[in-house]
This record gives structure tokens, sequence and C-alpha cells, in this order.
């Protein structure tokens, strides 16, 4: 129910500007938008629209900003955070039925303009059909997942070693503020009409609108457009596989072989996680077992700078066993075949992964964590899983040549089996606590954690983030809900 | 048929998939059926892992391993990926010390023992194909 107009007149309104077969409030329809893979509450839209055009969207924002009417967008419903769970009901903006254009790829430049609604898997496929010399990065996601809504939720790739998080590579984004306005930001910025679609080269010198958008959860407007950047596929590529023994040693391999510059990505996982991709749901770890396994990637354009690149990361890992860390270095590749291929699905990203997708329910604490309290973070998040008696599932990747780390507790459970949700919850809820406590920075937050993060966040911060969400929209459509808002 | 039992350590998981890879191989079959013999493999840094030939059962136990078994292998991994890949003649490899045999007097059983795992691991090896869903069904 909206206060100033009937559900009735809602409709009658949606139709007008989407046509009648893009809308509906059937609930059959609603509910596969109520609910995510998380245990966050579930909750009903009032309508979901599929939109085509940026038009329809000013037209549908305006409107939805006259009668305060919540607008959550939706891509493909694949977060971890209940970022699309409509928490105060309204209108589901999906984007991924019809807004999902690879609007121009430009080799010179390096750069994709996409539609929000574009896949990983699609963009795969184009690239290689089309421009087999260049390449994006993909995460540990499979290929139905949306590549904007990764990049505007500064989520990582497989490239995230050298690159960072995925927000440092948008070069520009077109977005619909509240007041049903579209702003283009970036090196696009220039001219009153439609950008050329060669203008998304950059996204700097101006100031930097766009941190306006990213991370806001969608409260702040609606991404229409979205410039990634794309890099040059190389010749040579090797994947190490590192085993450690001694809970806290892949520590060191994080931030030693980060900071080689050298490295594309380096990803690690618990040993429960390995088994769990080879068909062992619910895997015990044995006395004698490493305790992770962390692959390591490296790439290289001649066999010179590759053959220099493998004597770094081999070097490195000698330096790390000469100091008494436990490490076993080998060629994933050729490890793979005698293990079980399965875990090919880890090197061959975008992928539907075994151990993310095999369970009804998924659930974490994602978050970028301080590479000096990785020891401690892994000790203390051991023990809370093993406390709850579920697997010790723990992902972390360093980050931009090992200036800060991704630790990520992760949760798989029947979210249809009575009373799962609320166990996995206390022992998420207790994770939480303890990684926050250490100073990590939860992403892709679900609001009940973003409700934690205020009782730590400085007033100044908080005051700040309050004065633009209000300004940016004053009548609270975007996604309400989100950071508490 | 040959039962070959799954695993859930990561070594007894690996042996299961190297030994599966010949499940449906007659030569294999007639190597192993009703072999009766007990192996240990150690992986350095590792642990060891008891192979149990018993009639056409193919088990892996990591605990409470016998006292008495016919043979003791051990070696790192970097060995074993040679000797899988190519790169190490496995009687080299136990000339030069890289892979360690307790029991070597037993020369029947280390024959036997190399044509059962070496040949298997060298045959998945060199599988061309990489791709998990395109490999023989029944075995994998």
């Amino acid at each position: 129910m909206y206060e100033k107009i009937s559900m009735e007149e809602v409709r009658a309104r949606l139709e007008e500007i989407f046509g009648a077969t893009n809308v509906s409030n059937k609930q059959v329809d609603l509910y596969p938008y109520s609910y995510d893979m998380t245990e966050c509450t579930k909750h009903m839209p009032d309508f979901i629209v599929i939109p085509e055009s940026k038009e329809q969207l000013v037209e549908l924002v305006k409107f939805c900003n006259n009668y305060v009417i919540p607008i959550v967008p939706y891509i493909s419903g694949n977060n971890v955070g209940g970022l699309t769970i409509p928490e105060r009901g309204g209108i589901i903006v999906d984007f991924g039925k019809k807004m999902n254009k690879i609007i121009h790829v430009d080799d010179n430049m390096m750069y994709a303009l996409l539609e929000p609604g574009v896949t990983f898997g699609q963009l795969q496929k184009y690239l290689e059909e089309n421009f087999p010399n260049l390449r994006y990065s993909y995460p540990f996601a499979p290929p139905y997942a949306g590549v904007v809504g990764n990049v505007i939720l500064s989520g990582m790739n497989n490239m995230s070693c050298k690159l960072g998080s995925m927000g440092d590579s948008i070069n520009g984004i077109e977005v619909i503020t509240a007041d049903g306005e579209i702003a283009r930001i970036g090196s696009c910025f220039y001219g009153k009409d439609e950008a050329d679609v060669k203008s998304w080269w950059s996204r700097y010198p101006m100031p930097d609108l766009m941190g306006l958008f990213i991370n806001w959860q969608g409260m702040t407007g609606l991404v229409t457009k979205c410039a990634v950047q794309l890099w040059p596929k190389v010749k040579y590529k090797k994947i190490y596989l590192a085993v450690t023994f001694g809970l806290t040693d892949v520590a060191s391999i994080l931030r030693e072989a980060g900071r080689t510059e050298v490295i594309d990505d380096i990803s690690a996982v618990s040993v429960e996680v390995v088994k769990m991709s080879v068909e062992v749901p619910e895997p015990i770890k044995y006395s004698g077992e490493p305790d992770f396994a962390a692959l390591l990637v490296i790439s290289a354009k001649t066999k010179k700078q590759f053959e220099a690149k493998q004597e770094i990361v081999e070097k490195t890992i000698d330096y790390l066993n000469e100091k008494g860390k436990n490490i076993i270095l080998a060629d994933v590749d050729e490890f793979s075949k005698l293990f079980n291929l399965r875990v090919r699905c880890y090197l061959d990203l975008p992928a539907a992964l075994l151990s993310l997708v095999e369970y009804s329910g998924l659930t974490w604490f994602g978050s970028y964590a301080p590479s000096h309290k990785l020891e401690e973070l892994i000790e203390k998040i051991d023990k809370i899983f093993h406390k709850h008696n579920i697997p010790s599932f723990i992902y972390m990747k360093s980050m931009k040549s090992s200036h800060y780390s991704i630790f990520r507790p992760i949760m798989r459970y029947m979210k249809f089996k009575e009373g799962e949700e609320e166990r996995y919850h206390a022992c998420l809820e207790e994770i939480t606590d303890t990684c926050i406590g250490l100073g990590c920075i939860p992403y892709k937050t679900p609001a009940w954690m973003t409700a934690k993060l205020r009782d730590k966040i400085n007033p100044g911060w908080l005051n700040l983030f309050e004065k633009i969400k209000n300004c940016l929209d004053p009548n609270n459509i975007f996604n309400p809900g989100r950071w508490n808002t | 048929m040959l039962n070959i039992e799954k695993a859930d350590d990561l070594l007894g998981i690996s042996l299961n998939n190297i030994l599966s890879y010949r499940k449906m191989d007659k030569d294999f079959i007639g190597l192993v059926n009703n072999w009766n013999k007990k192996i240990i493999i150690e992986i350095e840094k590792f642990y060891p892992v008891e192979v149990v030939f018993d009639g056409n059962e193919i088990k892996f136990k990591i605990d409470k391993l016998d006292e008495k078994v016919d043979l003791k292998v051990k070696m790192s991994l970097k060995s074993l990926l040679e000797i899988a890949y190519a790169r190490l003649n496995p009687i080299n490899a136990v000339l030069k010390g890289k892979v360690k045999i307790k029991g070597m007097f037993r020369i029947g059983i280390v024959l036997k023992f190399l044509k059962i795992f070496v040949n298997s691991m060298r045959m998945v090896a060199s599988q061309p194909n990489q791709n998990y869903y395109e490999l023989n069904k029944e075995t994998r």
C-alpha cells in the first residue's frame, strides 16, 4: 500500500511506461524476487518491471519519486547479501532480461561499454568470438552473474592481485538520479546528447562523482550504462598450486607472493573447500592434510618474461620455506588431473563452483581485510566454525600487489530445512563481530551487518553519508532499507 | 566388477581418481583382482595411506594402519608428478633415492605395484581431455 496512490493506479502507470507484458504483480512472478541464497529476511516486492530503455526508467523514477514508491535494481540475484530483497516492497527493476547489451568494445582503449544486465558468460563469449586479443577478469561466480553489479559493488576477480578492487576498473557510468535526470560520469561527460561510444576511456581527472554511486547498493540512482576496462590477452599462463601445512602459513603466501608484483591473482581456500569441490559435501579435515590451498596465477607476453615470473614465484616460496613455513608448490594443471578434474572449475572462470552452488543456501562475511591481521583472523574464525560444527570455509585473496586482502568466511546450508537458517546465522554473527573487531570492512553488506558497522564508524563519516543520501534521494526511493536508510 | 572405495581424504580422493580411470580396463582388473596385498603410500609432508587390495575391492585407510604390509613407498609430491608426467623414470627414481621403498626384495610385488600405480598415473596424466564432464562418465 502506498500513501499517495492506489495499487491499481500504479499498475496502470507502469503498463503505460513498460507495456503490459513487462509488468507483473502476480504473486507467482514476484516470489522469486522476495529472497536470495542468504538467510536475510524475505520480503515481497509489489511489482516487477522489465525495462528496455533508459527513457522508460526516467519515467519510472519521476513517477516513483512523486509518489514515494521504492525502486530496487536487480540483475541476476546472485549477490550474497540480500541486496535485492525489497525490504520496503516497491518495484523491482529487472535489468537482466532486456537491458543486457554489450554496446561497444573498444579495441584501442581496451574497454567494454555495457548495459547493466550483461553477464560474465555473455561478455566472455563475446570477447572470445570478436576480440580474441582482449580479456576481462572473472570472479568465483557463475557465468550467469552480472558484470556491472560486480564492479559497482567493488567485487574482486581473477586479476585482483594486479588490479585490486573491480570498482577501480570502471571508466564511466550513466546514471538516473531521483529527479529523473541522466548524468554521465567519466570521460564520456562531454556533450548534451548521447555520448560517443568511443568516449568512455577514463574515469579521471574531473571530480570523481562516480563515488556517489559505487558501493551504494543502488541507494543513490539507477546505473544504466557502465564502461569497464579490458586487458590484453597474453600468450603464456600458468597457475601454481601451493598447499600449506600449518593453519596460518598461507597468510605469508598472500603477503609475500602478492608483493612480488608478478602475479595476476592469488586466492586461497581451506582444504575443506577443495574437498567440497570434488563431491565431499560435509568434509572433515584429517590429521596430516594441508590446511589451505592457494592458487597463484601468472601470465606473460614472452617466454623470457614468463620464465622470469616463474623464477620469482618459486624463489619466493623457497624463501618462505627457509623461514620455517611449510609449503609445497606444484603446477595445478598437472596436479588437478591426478587429483580430480573437478577442481579445474576454479581455473576456468566464470564457473558454477560446486562448493558454492551445491546447497540451496549460501551466506558469508565478505570483507576487505588488513593483511597483517590474517593469521589472527584465520585462527579465530577456524575456531568459530568448529564451535558451531560447520565445515571451515575460508576464502582469501591478495589485492593490488598485497596492499590489502580479502577475507571471506563462507557457509553453505539447507535453506529450506527448519532451523538451519537460524543456526548458520548465529555462526555468521559471531564471525562478523570477530572480523569487524579485527578491522575487516565487509562489502555487499546486508542491513543487519551495516547496523553493526554503524556502531563502529566515526560520526563524521556517518553524517556525511546521511547528508549525501538525503541530498541525492530525498524521498528515499532507491533501495530503501539498505545501510539502514 | 571392481569396487574402488570412495575416499574423503585428499590422497584417497586422488588414488581413487587414478585407479578408477582403469576400472573398466580388463588388463587392470586382471592385475588387481585377488591380488590381496597391502601397500602404504606416503607423500612427504602429507600422511601415509594404506591401499588394501582385497578380492575385487580396493580400499583406503588413513588411520589404524596395519603394522605388517607388503610394501611401503615414500616420495615427494614433486617426484610423484615427475614420474606421472614421464620426466622421471621410476627405476631411476628408486636408484636416486627419490622414491624410497621398504620391501624392495619382494621384486614381484614391486613390479606389479609399478604396473598398477605408475602405469595408471601415466594414463591419467596423458589424457588430453581437461574437461571433467567430457570424460568417461562411468568412472568420473
